[in-house]
């Protein structure tokens, strides 16, 4: 039995390895394979910007840069490679100077902070409502909920984001969005202060409220829909039958039976934090890893984008072994390494 | 039928469902009394009407049904009566599985999944005010009665557990509050042969040492003649035929009663044709006129069709 664990594991372990080499291997051939090039952009910005000639301009940018547009791709990639196995990101193409490693380090939390929360709180609620919605199906709150949750779940996050902007910020000034760019106020000493959290949940807000606003109607329709059927099961009407309180039956009989089919889209999404969020972050200036994402992808800063790719894979594939093990604690038909046995 | 004193008893009870077509009559003024000790078999085929009536004395029936006239009354162990229909929300929680606890058919599904057996009965035990460590003890002597291992079954999870033993925990959980009716729902339908010759001699054992009565609801007339004292056969919604077993089932009076015999395979009387009943039940949206099974029936004439003849004993097949 033994055995059988360590097997399981290290296959897990291997698979896992072997989706986030295919994806980044992917990524590196396909970033290539967009028009332009980092040096060729920055010529660009200098010609037009400086007013160099082609040649000076030219000769600028390959001081600048350590990056050579005329080396073969495939040994680019060897190269990359063999960085990578000694755990080396290399350093960003256009701020040539900072190792991507620290830049994944400076913005990944933001991300992991805002798209987090809004995740915690989108799937919390959205389960709890979407129960409720199935428990007093026909109800007021059904008919209400559902008709909310299938509009909002139709609009795109980007277009929330904007009407946050345009409509409650700029034309009817509900939110002073003009202070509200960044990660935090400048001046607010960073640590465990009231102040600073507030601050710091004062600025995530936006991108969360629409995060949020964007998933929750996907939860609500799913759970719904799970509880409804996790309802007509036999043992809901025989725990019924055994004169339970709701409380229990709605908690540890419906609850708990409908989220299972659930905990797959939940891992799916919690691998998506990492990158899910490029647009909302660009949109609302906020400092996290999408952010960075959509700027490098601008610059054709290679290494930074290789580096963001890596570190979204690796999460997906995490998040999705953590998902196993998740529903492995949940539901105890598919625990692992049971060894009680049927008969 | 132990002192004849009634513990549970069924007046003129009607049931209706409302469906998109209309409304259906599933049970019409059907009677009965269930005497301490007594089993009462309930046979009839599917849609007679069976399962819907028990799901209505325990106030389980789904949101389209509902009882439209009748009166169920049921005596408490210090002789208190009590109105079933008119309880509450919360009186009838109490109700369940105190006084009036059931096995439901489909022993697979019955149990959640994700919650040991211990649970299942810890819950039990808290939403009546039962002790945990009373109810564990109390678990495992009736687990060991239904001859399951105890303390294996008792930190089991369902999946764990075969359908013959899952149906067997139901049985012992539907007595863990020591409750004086146990109604069945064919619990022997979904288990093979052998898992149910042993479940009949377990509960046939049960109710011999604890002293409750059963409602047995049930297809098989095998089964239900090896364990009902009284049986009563049901058709359209309507009980027709209601006697001891002995004489239900060996001098039928009703021409349902002898059709439903006739189709049931018999070891004593050898290689005989099997012989079904023609026809299929009527519709109970509109029922006919007279007696409902005067379609199919053999000995059909034609008062039949205007009124419900008297019965008559017939001569044993």
């Amino acid at each position: 039995m033994r055995k059988l664990i360590r097997s399981y594991t290290f296959r897990t372990v291997v698979q896992g390895l072997i989706t986030i080499w295919a994806v980044m291997t992917f990524t590196f051939f396909l970033i290539r394979l967009m028009p332009g090039n980092p040096a060729q952009i920055k010529i660009d910005e200098y010609v037009d910007r400086y007013g160099m000639s082609e040649d000076q301009a030219r000769q600028q940018v390959a001081t600048l840069f350590n990056y050579d547009p005329d080396q073969p791709v495939f040994e680019q990639y060897v190269d990359y490679l063999s960085d990578l196995v000694r755990f080396d990101l290399g350093r960003s193409l256009t701020s040539t100077e900072t190792p991507v490693a620290e830049q994944i380090l400076r913005f990944l939390p933001w991300t992991l902070f805002s798209v987090g929360l809004a995740l915690l709180v989108a799937f919390s609620l959205g389960v709890l409502v979407g129960l409720a919605m199935a428990y007093w199906r026909g109800g007021l709150l059904d008919n209400v909920m559902t008709v909310f949750a299938s509009v909002i779940y139709a609009i795109p996050d980007y277009i929330i984001a904007l009407l946050l902007i345009m409509v409650a910020g700029v034309q009817l000034k509900l939110i002073p969005v003009g202070e509200l760019y960044g990660g935090s106020t400048q001046g607010i000493e960073p640590g465990f202060t009231v102040e600073y959290i507030l601050d710091l949940l004062k600025h995530a807000f936006l991108p969360v409220f629409t995060y949020v606003l964007a998933t929750i109607g996907g939860w609500m329709l799913t759970m719904k829909s799970s509880t409804i059927s996790t309802l007509g099961e036999d043992y809901i009407t025989v725990a019924r039958a055994r004169g339970l309180p709701e409380r229990r039956l709605l908690t540890a009989y419906v609850g708990r039976n409908a989220m299972l089919p659930l905990m797959t889209r939940l891992a799916i999404s919690i691998g998506f934090v990492v990158g899910g969020s490029a647009i909302i972050e660009t949109l609302f200036l906020y400092p996290g890893l999408g952010r960075n994402l959509v700027l490098a992808i601008g610059l054709r800063d290679y290494t930074t984008m290789q580096g963001i790719f890596l570190v979204i894979a690796i999460s997906v594939v995490v998040s999705n072994i953590l998902a196993d093990l998740l529903y492995g604690w949940l539901d105890p038909r598919v625990r692992l390494g049971g060894d009680k046995g049927t008969e | 039928m132990a002192d004849g004193s009634v513990v549970l008893s069924v007046e003129d009870i009607s049931i209706t469902y409302t469906t998109q077509r209309g409304i259906v009559q599933a049970v019409s003024n059907v009677s009965f009394d269930l005497h301490a000790g007594e089993t009462l078999a309930l046979i009839g085929e599917s849609g007679c009407g069976k399962s819907t009536i028990v799901l209505g004395l325990i106030g389980l029936l789904p949101k389209t049904g509902k009882i439209t006239t009748g009166k169920v009354t049921y005596r408490r162990r210090d002789g208190r009566l009590i109105d079933v229909l008119g309880l509450n929300k919360e009186q009838m929680r109490q109700f369940l599985w105190n006084e009036c606890s059931m096995v439901f058919q489909g022993a697979l599904n019955s149990l959640n999944p994700v919650l040991k057996i211990s649970s299942m009965i810890y819950d039990t035990a808290r939403a009546h005010g039962m002790r945990a460590d009373e109810a564990k003890k109390r678990a495992l002597s009736l687990f060991e009665k239904v001859r399951l291992d105890p303390l294996r079954v008792f930190n089991s999870y369902p999946h764990e557990l075969s359908g013959g033993m899952r149906q067997r925990v139901l049985l012992a959980t539907a007595l863990l509050l020591r409750p004086q009716v146990v109604i069945m729902d064919e619990p022997t339908t979904a288990v093979d042969i052998l898992t149910q010759r042993s479940i009949i001699k377990v509960l046939k054992q049960l109710r011999e040492e604890l002293n409750f009565s059963v409602i047995f609801i049930s297809h098989d007339l095998a089964v239900a003649a090896e364990i009902a004292d009284t049986v009563a056969t049901m058709y359209a919604g309507e009980i027709i035929e209601k006697g001891p077993v002995s004489e239900v089932f060996y001098r039928p009076r009703h021409a349902y009663t002898l059709g439903l015999l006739e189709a049931a395979p018999r070891l004593s009387t050898g290689a005989e044709e099997l012989m079904s009943i023609p026809g299929s039940p009527p519709d109970l949206i509109d029922p006919p006129k007279g007696c409902k099974f005067h379609m199919r029936c053999r000995f059909v004439t034609d008062e039949c069709k205007t009124t419900k003849p008297p019965l008559q004993a017939s001569s044993p097949t």
